[in-house]
């Protein structure tokens, strides 16, 4: 570690918490637990949030931090939670990539984000240098999550975790944008899951299923 | 005079939230035809303004410079006649019962709340707040495309929620690492986010954090644009949305992709020079138009094709601004503007061949120009335009562009060229089959209001593309000097 602040070192460790649930939901096949390890990543962003605050004396973050505590950690989980219980499917039983190449292909995400990231690193604040790269981390196992999952709960989750990981880069790396940005950010994050409700619902009734795989009709 | 800023903006969010409570058909078509005048009006004011040289902001939130009144004058226009055609193409099927007043009502809601956020979305300063009433638009065109409620429509509307989800989360992280560099400069805050500030500080930022934030826009919004590869969603989201949404999607919120893609390209062209922006711009464009002038050869359906036609333009535009030079970047805006208009006129039409005949086979529809005239006629004549033939303006730009590239590297401009003969012999093999000849098919029933309104909504759009192709307006003019100037290449008329 360059610095051996406490401070920054809190910081670091909750965001590389983030970045340990990010794992588990990629080595994870029930649906219901990767959307209670999704809360509990969003805990973790929103701890990490009330740490900068704390440490940097600007207020506006610690607003930021209770809306993802209430819509990230509680809204949208129950949200997810309800559509799973109205679908009735508890597994993702078919993968497109098995688990521990899934892992692997992750290691390697997180090695790019490292090294995509060293050249601005400098530009950081020193408390909180390292959380760009783990949040260009956390973006990419997200858009990997999309990709390699078939269930729309799990793209779905997958789409959350890349929110989480902005949400953490803009946070930990620029101090977190303007308030009324953060909250037009919220807002949109919130109006989307709503919209994904409401899709896989009628996916649902139209298809019999929320398997992505069986959306084929329409392929060149 | 910033009301008529206000009001070319709010207009379409106030009529949207009375669309939703109003439970008369003819009221509501009435509101519908009134926020088109209201648009047009507005957006003259606000284009004459900025034309005679005064850019106006309100407070720090709104501010317009030539580029977004050049927007607001293709999404008020273009948007305005979508709202006619809108009328008459979900009147008929209000009539047929295939829906009711209130998912008609419904569905302007939901029409007005995207045309709202797509010239919100222009019009604002704040790259951050940009980025907020796109994601919002994003969420409208969702609803819209997946509004019929058949198993392809939900389909295409998944496809469409997803793609573009993830395209809206890289443009955010670009948004966030622009901040990151900006706050350098600028200090924590408002101003750090602002286009205005932005340009003004440009030659001061980090170049290697600017370069990964340009990157990641790029492609977050490139996926709005539908810039290859991240095009999947456009064709099934363009054949599966009602029609009228079809030509917003096609002529405006690609351009609106593109415009906040362009935003910051000119910030990355002012700090690093073209050299770096450019060639990648230019390589995204070269790859839309080589996947979609083979795709548009092979298709079946006429939407889809029209659909593959616009991933195709929307590629000539980025190969305009990638080889950039004042040519370059006039004939990408020029490219932009008119096919806004052409695409448009083509789905409004191909709409019209669709109520009459009742399905989307290229094979199986002919004579149109007999069972209905005016979609014949104004699909044959997008089909000339989109093949870039006069008097469509993008005879034009595919010059400007096709020689200014020569300047580059004249390897380009012979692959450039030749991608449009095959895109040329696609629309022409295609399209007039569909319009000339006879049919043995039975013609659905169409009221006359449908076909008032349609013929309204094409025949304008007809006249402007036709006027635009031969001449190009003081006002333009005026607005294409400053918008160039913004990429440091600099046009002048004489």
């Amino acid at each position: 570690m360059a610095h051996s602040d406490i401070g920054s070192q809190l910081v670091n460790i909750c965001s590389m918490l983030l970045l340990v649930t990010t794992f588990a939901i990629v080595s994870q096949r029930r649906l219901s637990a990767c959307v209670d390890l999704f809360a509990l990543q969003s805990v973790f962003l929103a701890v990490t949030a009330a740490l900068v605050a704390f440490l940097t004396g600007i207020h506006h973050i610690y607003v930021a931090a209770l809306l993802t505590i209430v819509i990230k950690a509680i809204i949208i989980p129950l949200i997810l939670k309800r559509v799973i219980e109205r679908l009735n499917v508890t597994r993702e039983l078919v993968l497109n990539i098995n688990i521990p190449a899934s892992l692997l292909i992750c290691g390697g995400l997180v090695i790019l984000a490292l090294s995509v990231t060293q050249p601005i690193k400098e530009l950081g604040f020193l408390l909180t240098k390292d959380s760009l790269a783990i949040s260009l981390a956390i973006i990419l196992i997200g858009f990997f999550t999309m990709i390699s999952r078939r269930k729309a709960v799990t793209q779905v989750v997958g789409f959350l975790v890349v929110e989480n990981g902005i949400f953490l880069g803009a946070t930990a790396a620029a101090y977190g944008m303007p308030l009324i940005v953060e909250l037009g950010v919220f807002f949109d994050v919130l109006v989307a899951a709503l919209i994904i409700g409401i899709f896989t619902h009628r996916l649902q009734d139209t298809f019999d299923s929320v398997d992505v795989s069986k959306l084929t009709g329409m392929k060149e | 005079m910033s009301v008529a800023l206000l009001i070319l903006i709010f207009t379409p969010l106030m009529a949207g939230l009375l669309s939703l409570v109003m439970r008369n058909q003819r009221a509501l078509e009435r509101l519908q035809c009134l926020l088109a005048v209201v648009l047009w009006g507005a957006m003259t004011l606000v284009v004459s303004r900025v034309a005679s040289g005064s850019y106006f902001s309100t407070g720090f939130l709104l501010r317009v410079d030539p580029l977004s009144a050049f927007m607001d004058l293709m999404l008020a226009f273009v948007g305005g006649t979508g709202l006619l055609y809108a009328v008459g193409y979900m009147g008929e099927k209000l009539i047929r019962g295939e829906m009711t007043l209130k998912h008609y009502g419904r569905f302007f809601f939901f029409f007005n709340f995207f045309l709202f956020a797509m010239l919100l979305t222009v019009n604002l300063d704040n790259i951050a707040l940009m980025w907020i009433s796109l994601e919002s638009s994003t969420l409208a065109a969702a609803l819209l495309v997946g509004f019929e409620r058949t198993k392809s429509a939900l389909e295409a509307g998944w496809k469409y929620v997803i793609l573009s989800f993830i395209g809206i989360a890289l443009s955010l992280f670009g948004t966030v690492l622009m901040y990151y560099a900006s706050e350098r400069v600028l200090g924590i805050g408002m101003e750090a986010l602002s286009l205005e500030a932005l340009y003004r500080v440009a030659s001061l930022l980090n170049p290697a954090a600017l370069k990964l934030a340009f990157i990641f826009a790029l492609i977050g919004y490139g996926t709005k644009a539908g810039v290859v590869p991240m095009h999947t969603w456009l064709p099934d989201a363009h054949a599966e949305a009602p029609t009228p949404v079809s030509a917003i999607l096609s002529g405006l919120m690609l351009n609106v992709g593109l415009y906040a893609l362009l935003r910051f390209k000119s910030i990355t062209d002012q700090a690093l020079g073209e050299s770096f922006a450019g060639p990648l711009v230019l390589g995204f464009g070269f790859l839309s138009l080589t996947v979609a002038a083979f795709f548009m050869l092979i298709q079946k359906d006429y939407k889809r094709l029209l659909a593959y036609s616009s991933i195709e333009h929307v590629g000539i535009a980025m190969i305009g601004f990638g080889v950039g030079g004042p040519l370059g970047v006039f004939g990408g805006f020029f490219h932009m503007i008119h096919h806004a208009l052409v695409k448009s006129t083509a789905f409004y039409a191909a709409g019209g061949v669709l109520l009459r005949s009742g399905h989307k086979g290229i094979e199986r529809v002919t004579g149109m120009l007999k069972r209905f005239p005016i979609a014949g006629i104004g699909l044959f004549l997008a089909a000339i335009g989109l093949a870039g033939m006069p008097p469509a303006g993008l005879f034009v730009s595919e010059l400007l562009i096709a020689t200014s590239s020569y300047r580059g590297n004249p390897v380009l401009t012979y692959l450039f060229l030749s991608l449009l003969i095959l895109t040329f012999g696609a629309l022409m093999y295609h399209i007039p089959r569909m319009v000339l000849g006879n049919t043995t098919e039975k013609d659905m029933p169409m009221s006359d209001r449908t076909r008032y309104f349609m013929t309204a909504a094409i025949l304008i759009n007809l006249a402007a593309m036709v006027y635009g192709g031969f001449y190009l307006p003081r006002f333009l003019q005026a607005l294409t000097v400053p918008m160039t100037g913004i990429f440091g290449a600099r046009i002048e008329f004489r």
